[in-house]
């Protein structure tokens, strides 16, 4: 049993579908990464299983809008019409606390506990000790009226019952074993006090704190110099191998898959559409979206003005894995099979969403 | 820290002394000029001049002010037309019921106006933040006077429940110490002269609070909003804090941020309004002496008063700021 398995994972902001039916497992001590370009869903899926989405009306069980759907197979254009209408009306009446809340539905098994399942409470005493996350932008991401010691304490102090003395003691002790030069003093500063790798040294420092099992690293080098994002890498890769935590990392780059990854999962429009282990992907990628990302990297042994090759137009807004494969408006391959029907997952070491990779391959 | 402090005050000196060449400015500009006032209508053009000479005013108009910005140094306003007796010293009688008037107010306007104003962002949408913005927006409509006589009519002579007028009940014996009754009846340990002196403060106070508590009520809940939407309190619900945790230290403190400049504003802003409530409760404040000085176009009076107010708005305002460097670092920190 993986420490984490996160099965069917749908969520659902009103109409729009962010994530739609997401499995994966991370196994113990394993760096995962979960990659993939802007809107895939990859973002809301660490939310999701930290707990972090605003919770929405429906609870746990989003509404697919299915039946309505069915409908329109009915080549009358009125007919599609007012199919494509209905579902707007469904979540209109879903009531106050709908506005801007998820509806998150799956399962997310940690150490044998579904995370969705669990109480808000019940949640709130794992976060930070059990699981724990890494943010995107370290300068927002860290609250800047607060010193920069007090925001590492509060989470020894909330879980390890650290207090005074002997939590800024393991603070400083932290920020040490985060690379942070004088860490007593440095306490006492503000985040604006520090430069952009600092602080995500800092938000590095406060995430394993208490030492979680699952470490979640979303984009952890984006807003980062690239000299600082190697040296984050470095970081985070030494944290997580002396500690045996596993970590899940989301990231759009496949050179940091590449550097740091056992296992990829390669997400599009809300599904994993390739999953295998490092090695594997990058020798064989099977799906037309992952050989499209290998193939949009720019390489150094190009010729000068030699443009790169772009995937063709851009993640669509509305996901439709029903009607077919979510990706066939962008795929050069595109055949009659992959509009027929949903696209099943394939294989299991080395999985793919592609109805064609044994054709095409 | 000390920078800052010493800034600000460098600063405020020189907002003091501009204010100070405005209201000279004004008194130079009011048409007639104390000769008309002082003289009989048959006076001689040498008994002006005499006049004239006497009061300093055939003097060059920098000698005149220097001469103007050292009375009012000495707190000499000059005496009131109406009642004769100094304006300092009827400013100082009338002041510190103003100011209790206006710290009970505020104190309703944030005590009531920031929790209301939190609750209202978090349940966005609901029907308590619909009534919260739809009664601070009435809030700020109903004009002062209005609401204060129709607190008066129906809570003091209706239902009976609160006095209608004065500081005190009628031959209530109390110690001054500090001229605020409150303070002085918990000082002295007459707690039935605090209590009545509370008693009286409620209904003006409310009037007065009206505009100061709509204010806050919609400052708080829009700046919340923005705030709950921040990274940090998203990292603050990642380390699994507490929700109690996560709305003091890292919602609100950043929320305090224009509420404080805010709160500070409107502080300067409640003498205006006092003006009327005091009117209306026969108060005995500073308000009601400067709506009888309006009316009887007492200028000394007058301009003590502007000065005063001048003064406090901006003394006010550099404790808004100082209080900013408290509460934001990065304000104390930039250069």
């Amino acid at each position: 049993m993986a420490l984490l398995e996160v099965e069917d994972l749908r969520v659902a902001f009103g109409n729009a579908t962010a994530v739609d039916g997401v499995s994966f497992s991370v196994e113990e001590g394993r760096i995962v990464g979960l990659v993939g370009e802007s809107g895939c869903g990859k973002s809301v899926t660490s939310l999701a299983v930290m707990g972090l989405l605003p919770k929405g009306r429906g609870g746990r069980r989003a509404k697919a809008p299915e039946p309505v759907q069915a409908a329109a197979a009915e080549p009358a254009p009125g007919a599609v019409k007012a199919a494509a209408a209905a579902p707007q009306a469904v979540p209109a009446g879903g009531g106050r606390r709908s506005r801007g809340g998820a509806d998150v539905s799956g399962r997310a098994v940690f150490d044998g506990t579904d995370l969705l399942a669990l109480t808000p409470a019940a949640m709130r005493r794992r976060r930070g000790k059990d699981l724990a996350m890494v943010f995107q932008d370290p300068l927002s991401s860290l609250n800047p009226v607060v010193p920069i010691g007090r925001q590492i304490t509060e989470v020894l102090e909330r879980h390890r019952g650290l207090k005074g003395a002997k939590a800024n003691q393991e603070a400083a002790s932290l920020l040490d074993r985060v690379g942070i030069p004088d860490p007593v003093r440095r306490l006492k500063e503000y985040p604006h006090q520090l430069s952009g790798g600092m602080r995500q040294r800092v938000l590095i420092a406060i995430a394993v704190a208490c030492a979680p099992r699952l470490l979640i690293a979303d984009e952890p080098t984006t807003a980062l110099d690239v000299t600082i994002q190697a040296q984050i890498l470095e970081l985070l890769k030494d944290l997580v191998e002396d500690e045996g935590t596993a970590l899940l990392m989301i990231t759009h780059d496949l050179g940091v898959v590449a550097g740091m990854c056992d296992e990829v999962n390669v997400l599009y429009s809300g599904r994993v559409v390739e999953s295998a282990p490092v090695r594997e992907l990058f020798a064989r990628p099977t799906h037309p979206y992952t050989v499209g990302l290998l193939g949009s990297i720019p390489k150094l042994d190009l010729p000068i003005h030699e443009p790169l090759t772009p995937i063709r137009g851009s993640i669509a807004d509305v996901i439709r894995w029903k009607d077919g494969c979510a990706f066939a408006p962008r795929c050069d391959r595109v055949a009659e099979a992959c509009v027929d029907g949903e696209p099943p997952l394939i294989g299991s070491a080395h999985a793919h969403r592609c109805v064609r990779a044994e054709e095409v391959a | 820290m000390l920078r800052y402090t010493v800034k600000r005050l460098l600063q405020l000196s020189v907002a003091l002394l501009g204010l100070s060449l405005l209201l000279f400015a004004w008194f130079k500009a009011l048409p007639g000029g104390p000769e008309n006032q002082l003289l009989p209508e048959n006076a001689t053009a040498q008994q002006r001049e005499a006049l004239r000479a006497a009061l300093g005013l055939d003097e060059p108009i920098w000698v005149q002010y220097a001469d103007f910005l050292g009375r009012v140094v000495r707190l000499d306003f000059g005496s009131s037309l109406s009642s004769g007796r100094p304006v300092a010293t009827e400013l100082a009688d009338r002041l510190p019921a103003t100011i209790e008037l206006s710290l009970a107010a505020m104190l309703i306007a944030v005590g009531v106006g920031i929790p209301l104003g939190y609750l209202a962002a978090k349940r966005r949408g609901s029907w308590l933040d619909f009534a919260a913005v739809s009664g601070s927006l009435l809030g700020t409509c109903i004009p002062i006077f209005f609401l204060a006589a129709m607190l008066k009519v129906v809570f003091a002579q209706e239902l009976g429940w609160l006095p209608t007028t004065f500081r005190l009940s009628a031959g209530t014996e109390y110690t001054d110490v500090t001229g605020l009754r409150v303070l002085d009846g918990l000082i002295t340990g007459e707690f039935d002269v605090a209590w009545d002196a509370v008693l009286h403060l409620v209904l003006p106070a409310i009037a007065l609070s009206s505009i100061p508590l709509a204010v806050i009520v919609r400052i708080t809940r829009a700046s919340v909003l923005d705030v709950v939407g921040e990274d940090y309190v998203r990292t603050a619900d990642a380390k699994g804090l507490k929700p109690s945790v996560i709305r003091g230290r890292h919602v609100m403190r950043n929320a305090m941020l224009p509420i404080a400049t805010i709160i500070g504003l409107l502080l300067g802003s409640l003498f205006a309004g006092a003006v009327l409530t005091e009117s209306v409760f026969s108060f005995g404040g500073i308000g009601s002496f400067v709506y009888q000085a309006t009316t009887e176009r007492d200028y000394p009076a007058l301009m003590g008063f502007i000065l005063v107010i001048a003064v406090f708005y901006v003394v006010i305002n550099l404790l808004v700021d100082l209080s900013y460097g408290l509460l934001d670092p990065r304000v104390r920190v930039r250069k």
